[in-house]
């Protein structure tokens, strides 16, 4: 479980990053955390012929977000780790300690999670939940995708062969509940959701069901509509065409994502608000 | 400073980097798809760190990098450039005395085949730093990112939970030590007629 | 119980406490040698190509591309490669087949070896490896024991039977006939393994010629003079050219009690390239492919039983997944066997009848782990208990004591003709439910029931181990050997410390420590001062190696036997030097005590002197030096009594289970180091909890592994795995050291507890295994 050889740039400045993936004609990979990325390198199943490592990017850390106007800005390099111990948005930081183990939290990044796209993971759905405005800088200059846009199936994004994610930035959710089901602690899950109030009104999202994580318009109109738990459960089982895999059936994840987003519910509904 | 080497059918380049180990400073020759757990084993030696699935599941292969855990297998050495690096071997002291942790482990039969325990070790170390009293459920769940096959991790919590508590004691008796001397100063310096009353 | 797991560490070590294991210090410094640590001058490295079709006719293997120097590739059609495995059974019923080093002419198994490659580290053996074409013909695939097979894998077997027997005893269709009441149940167990944390590792160098060589070969195996006895009658040299070392292995469960075509590929590799030392360091994706699995069976079983509970007749089959092929040494019949041998457990019953069937599929081989195919036996056996119990209106602990075989009964023979030495079920039950807290836990389960809340479960097990396995009754299959025995050699030193030199092996288990222990005590010397060497087949006689929960019994008896004859000698030599009557001597602590006197006369370092250095000083007839190596042998084996009670707590929302409390007691007879016996017995309820409710090698229709990686092979972490309460009966056995195994208990019951349970909590009976979330919510479902 070796990797195929590459070569390996460490960039020093997004530009210079950009400049290098523009250069390899798709053949590059972008590694972050790498926490998903090698994996996939030593089981051969990805060969890019250059990588290009952003761990030495200061100017995409955060040691601490940008907080604006109910918004809170964070660098792509910010650490699992840093997302679960930072006091200014609750449920980065509660989704974030869910992540993984450790020594995965402390490596793992922001957006490179968001970047690999893996539905079954935390940052992709906390990103749709928080009405996330993702930055990023490709050959052409800067751009923005809202969340809603980013995410274009199992494992797919908009982001351009050339392009770098830079920036995320977060709706502050006045209230919010999350609820995940995993067979072990620290599993990707089998089904995650979130529930969040945002200036706009609620939204609900669950994760682990289709090949991206989908916001449930009917249950966020129940919700707004102050319809009691229960109710809203019965619209996310209607709601949602979930996947059959090797870990779970479609039924069960039905059912499942209907459950989780009731815990969620009560929760956000017991909970104050923290950006009011 | 890179050379050109030919395998099979690509050619890599071979990039020095520059590795602090257990305090020790190391310049290695690396290919870039070499990862820090086989560069460790292969190249420096130092074997105490196990390869028990090289795809981030297991934990054996765990080290610590600037203080934080690290899954070997899953960095490689080239981005590890400038670090600080702790492995197995470097906690005991040279003399053969094992670290509080590793000691714990031992009493407590936290190890049996031995695979995994660096990995364990490891994780231990840092989560003490982090948490000086864990309680054993606080201890399965930070510990549950490492696999041991042998124990049925009964005596690995053990050995934490007993490390912690040691470890407090230590650190209890140097604080009582400290009030005694404080409270001996006190008192030959009540003997003296300019210390202030209250 | 989990004390004695805290309980303090000394340096004395007499048998019955807990010296500090003598393996810890180089383990927890990273000093351990393990294969995959050998660096020797001019090594390379091995990669596999393994086959991607699960059944497939080998068309061509191309390696144009591959400079021969630089990466020399071997196939079936290398020369030396046509020899192969053959599993030998004497048993009647038994088709023998072969297994060649790298696949010939067809291929079996998706995983399975089909060339190999040579380059100087492991990224360059893989990157050749991916130079190797193969051109194949794709065939049908049959991948279940139960279904119609497709085609036949082995062209010995067109049926692909490779075993096939009936147990039988008394009249069952009479007995079924008139029993009161008749259970049926059909259970499907999940296949998985034991996925030591160290996968499979070999070095293979070869010094010579080739057909006058020296082959030396370091490999994680737990049988190392097998190995080395069939590497040499494979390789035609004489037994004395093999040297077989196994250093540090990180893990075994019998996953590494197995001579694989891998290991067999990397000798005749090593001959092509003389003075090349040649690693292969197995990784996890082979592991999972390759590696022996166990435990895919299915049972389809009726029990009867009489008004008051008692069991009058049980009637059935079996059929077990042998995958591929016939596992050297032990054969397709391994799990087979056992089941049906071993089917009815601790419980009394004289009308049996079980046919069981080895089948092959185009699934990775079957072979030896922890348990052998018990788990899913008690599991399957416990279900027509607790059915039987439904049936009757019985509680479900009632009907397990009226059918235990007790202390009156013994020797009570098995139904299949085995002889249960022991009758402390009963004894270990009660201590479950005592230490358990049974009535406060019903007590709680009826207040939730009545007022609502997550149910409660009560579950239990009760099994028999067979352990320390003699000639009589000795492991596997009637094979061309009988695994009885075991010889240890204990040496002292001129200095006075002692060596042993035992058979054995360990992966773990702490036998480096036990051995010690027991000699220590039985020659009269330090435990400091015993050090024990295993593993190495120049170093030890002979020995079989660890399986079967033998190491204690058979291996601690031949150290033991061993022991005693160096103290006589001692003891002997010393009444000269000392002008004693030996019968009035006593050797403690390394030194001579005369009866009567507090002080020593002389210690045994002084009489080693004399025995090695100082021939003018030894009594007429006395044989210089101070060694003996003594065989041991039980004849028989030990039965050691176990049983599991656990409570649960299900989430009917989401069917996740939440064990509250798992209590286990054990006959281990006389216990030799606390903390080693209860690391067994946690080490093997975790892989019994595993088995049940998480690792399941899943293959599709097409025989592609679907869990091919610990992403979707899920082993338990500590957050899954319960806090153990262990206890013990000490019965000693009848051996000298009055031990019983216990390496292998733990895993037979989880099953069976968490499905009883279940049962329990909400009247669901579960048919198939690993219990999932989603299987008990499914079930929960349809109750609803």
């Amino acid at each position: 479980m070796k990797s195929a050889p590459f070569d390996y740039h460490r960039a020093t400045s997004v530009d210079d990053a950009v400049a290098v993936l523009t250069a390899s004609d798709g053949e590059a990979k972008v590694i972050a955390g790498g926490q998903s990325l090698v994996p996939l390198l030593s089981m051969r199943m990805a060969q890019p012929t250059v990588l290009v490592d952003l761990n030495g990017l200061a100017e995409l850390r955060s040691d601490r977000p940008t907080v604006t106007d109910g918004r809170a800005r964070f660098g792509s390099m910010t650490r699992h780790a840093q997302l679960a111990i930072q006091t200014h948005h609750g449920l980065a930081a509660e989704m974030a300690g869910w992540i993984g183990h450790t020594a995965i939290r402390t490596r793992g990044t922001l957006g490179g999670s968001l970047a690999h796209a893996d539905p079954n993971a935390e940052c992709p759905a906390l990103a749709l939940a928080c009405d996330a405005a993702l930055s990023v800088q490709g050959a052409d200059g800067v751009r923005t995708i809202p969340a809603a846009e980013f995410f274009a199936g199992m494992l797919q994004t908009a982001l351009a062969d050339d392009e770098i994610l830079t920036v995320i930035d977060l709706a502050v959710p006045r209230r919010w509940g999350f609820a995940e089901l995993a067979r072990r602690h620290g599993d990707f899950a089998l089904v995650l959701a979130t529930v969040t109030e945002l200036a706009d009104g609620w939204r609900v999202v669950v994760g682990g069901v289709e090949g991206t994580p989908v916001r449930l318009a009917d249950a966020e109109a129940a919700l707004s509509s102050d319809a009691s738990t229960d109710e809203v459960g019965r619209t996310v089982e209607e709601s949602i065409v979930a996947y059959d895999d090797l870990h779970a059936t479609s039924r069960y994840r039905r059912a499942m994502a209907a459950e989780l987003v009731r815990r969620a519910v009560d929760q956000a509904r017991r909970t104050q608000g923290e950006a009011s | 400073m890179t050379t050109d080497r030919v395998t099979t059918d690509r050619v890599t380049t071979e990039t020095k980097v520059e590795l602090s180990i257990n305090g020790r400073r190391h310049v290695v020759g690396v290919e870039p798809r070499h990862t820090l757990g086989d560069v460790l084993r292969e190249q420096l030696g130092l074997t105490g760190t196990h390869l028990g699935c090289e795809h981030g599941v297991c934990g054996a292969c765990t080290v610590l990098v600037d203080g934080e855990p690290t899954r070997s297998c899953l960095v490689f050495a080239v981005q590890m450039d400038q670090t600080e690096i702790t492995t197995i071997e470097g906690l005991a002291a040279a003399d053969g005395t094992l670290h509080p942790v590793q000691e714990a482990f031992s009493a407590c039969h936290g190890l049996q085949c031995g695979f995994c325990t660096p990995g364990f070790v490891l994780t231990a170390v840092h989560l003490l730093a982090t948490n000086p009293a864990p309680d054993r459920a606080t201890i399965r769940r930070e510990l549950s990112g490492n696999l041991c096959r042998c124990t049925g991790y009964v005596g690995i919590i053990s050995a934490v939970e007993r490390a912690a508590v040691e470890r407090a004691a230590v650190e209890r008796a140097a604080v009582e030590r400290a009030v005694t001397n404080a409270a001996a100063v006190a008192a030959s310096a009540a003997d003296e007629p300019s210390s202030p009353r209250h | 119980m989990v004390a004695s797991l805290d309980q303090s560490t000394t340096t004395a070590g007499p048998i019955g406490t807990s010296p500090r294991r003598k393996e810890d210090h180089r383990l927890l410094t990273g000093r351990g040698r393990f294969v995959s640590d050998l660096q020797l001058p001019r090594m390379r490295h091995v990669a596999f190509v393994r086959s991607t079709y699960a059944h497939a006719r080998i068309v061509s293997i191309d390696c144009n591309e591959l400079d021969p120097i630089d990466h020399p590739v071997f196939t079936a059609l290398s020369p030396g490669f046509e020899v192969g495995l053959f599993a030998q059974s004497a048993l009647p019923g038994y088709v023998e087949t072969e297994q060649p080093p790298l696949a010939r002419g067809k291929t079996r198994f998706a995983g399975e070896a089909i060339a190999a490659v040579v380059a100087d580290d492991r990224y360059q053996a893989e990157d050749a490896a991916e130079g190797v074409v193969v051109d194949y013909e794709p065939l049908p695939v049959t991948v279940r024991a139960w279904d119609e097979p497709q085609h036949p894998v082995h062209d010995a077997a067109l049926d692909n039977v490779l075993l096939a027997r009936t147990f039988s005893a008394g009249d069952v269709d009479a007995a079924l006939a008139a029993a009161a009441v008749v259970v049926r149940r059909e259970v499907v167990t999940n296949r998985h393994g034991g996925n030591p944390m160290e996968g499979r590792a070999g070095v293979a160098l070869w010094e010579g010629s080739a057909r006058d060589g020296h082959l030396t070969f370091w490999s994680g195996t737990q049988i190392p003079h097998l190995v080395r006895n069939l590497l040499a009658e494979l390789l035609e040299l004489p037994e004395s050219n093999v040297r077989v070392i196994a250093p540090d292995v990180g893990g075994g469960f019998g996953t590494k009690a197995v001579l694989y075509p891998e290991d067999l590929a990397l000798c005749l590799m090593a001959r092509s390239l003389p003075g090349t030392p040649l690693k292969w360091v197995e990784d996890r994706a082979e592991h999972l492919a390759a590696a022996t699995a166990a435990r895919d069976h299915r049972y389809e079983l009726e029990a009867g039983f009489d008004a008051e509970g008692h069991l009058v007749g049980i009637r059935g089959e079996a059929w077990c997944n042998v995958g591929a092929y016939s596992v050297y040494p032990w054969t397709a019949g391994i799990e087979a066997l056992m089941a049906g041998g071993l089917l009815t457990g601790p419980y009394k019953v004289e009308n049996y009848r079980c046919s069981v069937r080895g089948v092959a599929t185009n699934t990775a081989p079957s072979g030896p782990y922890r348990g052998v195919a018990r788990p899913a036996t008690v599991y399957a056996m416990e279900c027509l208990l607790d059915s039987g119990a439904r049936a009757l209106g019985m509680d479900s602990i009632d009907i397990r004591r009226v059918n235990l075989i007790g202390p009156d009964d013994v020797p009570y023979r098995l139904p299949t003709r085995l002889i249960d030495d022991t009758g402390h079920y009963a004894e270990c039950l009660d201590a479950c439910i005592e230490r358990l807290g049974l009535d406060e836990l019903r007590a709680e389960q009826a207040r939730r029931r009545a007022e609502g809340g997550k149910p409660i479960g009560i579950g239990l097990a009760c099994y028999n181990e067979l352990t320390g396995l003699g000639r009589a009754a000795s492991a596997g299959p009637r094979m061309p050997f009988r695994t009885g025995h075991e010889a240890c050699t204990v040496r002292i030193n001129p200095d006075g410390k002692v060596v042993v030199l035992s058979g054995v092996t360990s992966q773990g288990q702490g036998l480096e420590t036990t051995l010690a222990q027991v000699v220590a005590e039985a020659v009269g010397v330090n435990y400091d001062d015993v050090e024990v060497r295993y593993g190495d087949t120049d170093q030890s006689l002979w020995g079989f190696g660890a399986f079967s929960s033998r190491q204690a019994v058979i291996a601690g008896g031949a150290a033991n036997l061993a022991a005693v004859d160096v103290r006589e000698s001692a003891l002997r030599l010393a009444a000269e030097l000392y002008e004693a009557s030996p019968d009035d001597l006593r050797l403690e602590n390394g030194s001579f005590y005369v009866a009567g006197s507090p002080e020593a006369v002389g210690t045994l370092a002084d009489a080693a002197r004399v025995a090695y250095l100082e021939s003018n000083r030894l009594p007429p007839g006395f044989e210089p030096g101070l060694d003996a190596t003594r065989f041991y042998d039980p004849v028989m084996g030990a039965f050691a009594a176990g049983v599991q009670v656990a409570a649960i707590e299900l989430d009917p929302s989401t069917g996740e289970i939440t064990i509250l409390r798992w209590v286990c007691v054990e006959d281990a007879g006389r216990v030799v180091h606390p903390q080693i016996v209860d690391g067994q017995i946690a080490g093997s309820l975790a892989q019994g909890i595993g088995g049940a409710q998480y690792e399941h090698l899943v293959y599709d229709d097409e025989g592609n592994l679907r869990t091919g990686t610990l992403l979707d092979y899920l082993m338990p972490t500590s957050a899954e795995i319960p806090e153990f309460e262990i206890g013990h009966i000490e019965r000693p056995a009848d051996n000298p050291l009055g031990v019983r195994g216990v390496g292998e208990g733990g895993t037979l019951g989880p099953a069976a507890v968490l499905a009883s349970a279940v049962a329990d909590a909400v009247g669901i009976d579960i048919d198939q295994l690993p219990l999932t979330p989603e299987r008990l919510w499914l079930a929960l479902e349809d109750q609803r």
